[in-house]
């Protein structure tokens, strides 16, 4: 799971933004892409110090500009959840899709461990070596 | 074996996934925290994160969740020693006791540098610009 996919998931969620200039922002998140630019709504804008404060109703800030994000903690869970029923999901969809097909599934699983013994035994390339020697 | 992996961000990250890591920001902060993903970039998340601040044989630690680091703002990411972490010689005392000795360093930092660039250019022929915001 990439950094950029845990962003994306963090779509209406809560959190802080610092920029490289140290102020930081808190508030939801509304979008973001794989530059990692974001629009945030709601927002409460803290300077550098932490001394002063703004309220926006929605900001963009662009991603080159960005220190760290933090987000909530039980995020990276949910993800992780997501991405493993998606995988079955698709596991399963594509193993009954197989099934359906009758007897075609079982006679390609073993075609393929055949292939990969002779790649990884090499008897060819072995013997062809013998002959050279003597 | 270690041939077989090319010397990029992704091939030298890998041994790190799920290992407490120290992590160094440009601005000077040091994260711990155990890293759970990153990428060509080295952008990176970092789970069960604390902020460590050290002033002389002293430290104090803050904690701060789940982080997603922009990579360009990385200094060095280093693997905690488990094993070793509980010897180091330093005492643990409350954020808010060492956190202005802490601000003190980071300003006395700040203003050393600052003289050094001011010589380097008047006497040197430096240029003024770059490293702003460094303070590792």
């Amino acid at each position: 799971m990439l950094p950029l996919s845990l962003l994306n998931a963090a779509q209406n969620k809560p959190m802080l933004v610092e920029l490289k200039n140290g102020e930081t922002f808190n508030g939801h998140l509304v979008n973001c892409d794989n530059f990692m630019n974001i629009t945030l709504r709601e927002v409460y804008q803290t300077n550098a110090e932490g001394d002063r404060f703004w309220k926006l109703k929605e900001c963009y800030i662009r991603g080159s500009t960005i220190k760290y994000l933090r987000v909530p903690d039980p995020l990276l869970d949910a993800v992780k959840e997501e991405q493993k029923m998606a995988r079955e999901l698709g596991r399963s969809a594509r193993g009954s899709h197989v099934s359906g097909s009758g007897n075609r599934g079982g006679r390609g699983a073993p075609q393929r461990g055949g292939r990969g013994g002779m790649v990884r035994g090499g008897p060819t390339r072995g013997g062809r070596g013998r002959g050279r020697g003597a | 074996m270690d041939s077989l992996i090319p010397f990029t961000t992704s091939g030298s990250l890998v041994d790190c996934v799920d290992r407490k890591m120290l992590v160094v920001l440009r601005d000077g902060r040091k994260l711990q925290g155990v890293l759970r993903s990153y990428d060509q970039f080295a952008n990176l998340v970092l789970e069960d994160t604390v902020e460590r601040i050290y002033h002389q044989d002293v430290f104090a630690e803050l904690k701060r969740g789940l982080f997603l680091i922009r990579g360009e703002n990385v200094v060095l990411l280093g693997e905690i020693d488990l094993d070793q972490e509980d010897d180091v010689p330093l005492r643990q005392v409350d954020w808010e006791t060492l956190e202005p000795y802490h601000r003190q360093d980071v300003a006395a930092k700040k203003h050393r540098e600052d003289i050094k660039a001011q010589v380097l250019f008047e006497r040197k022929g430096f240029c003024k610009e770059g490293g702003e915001g460094d303070g590792y």
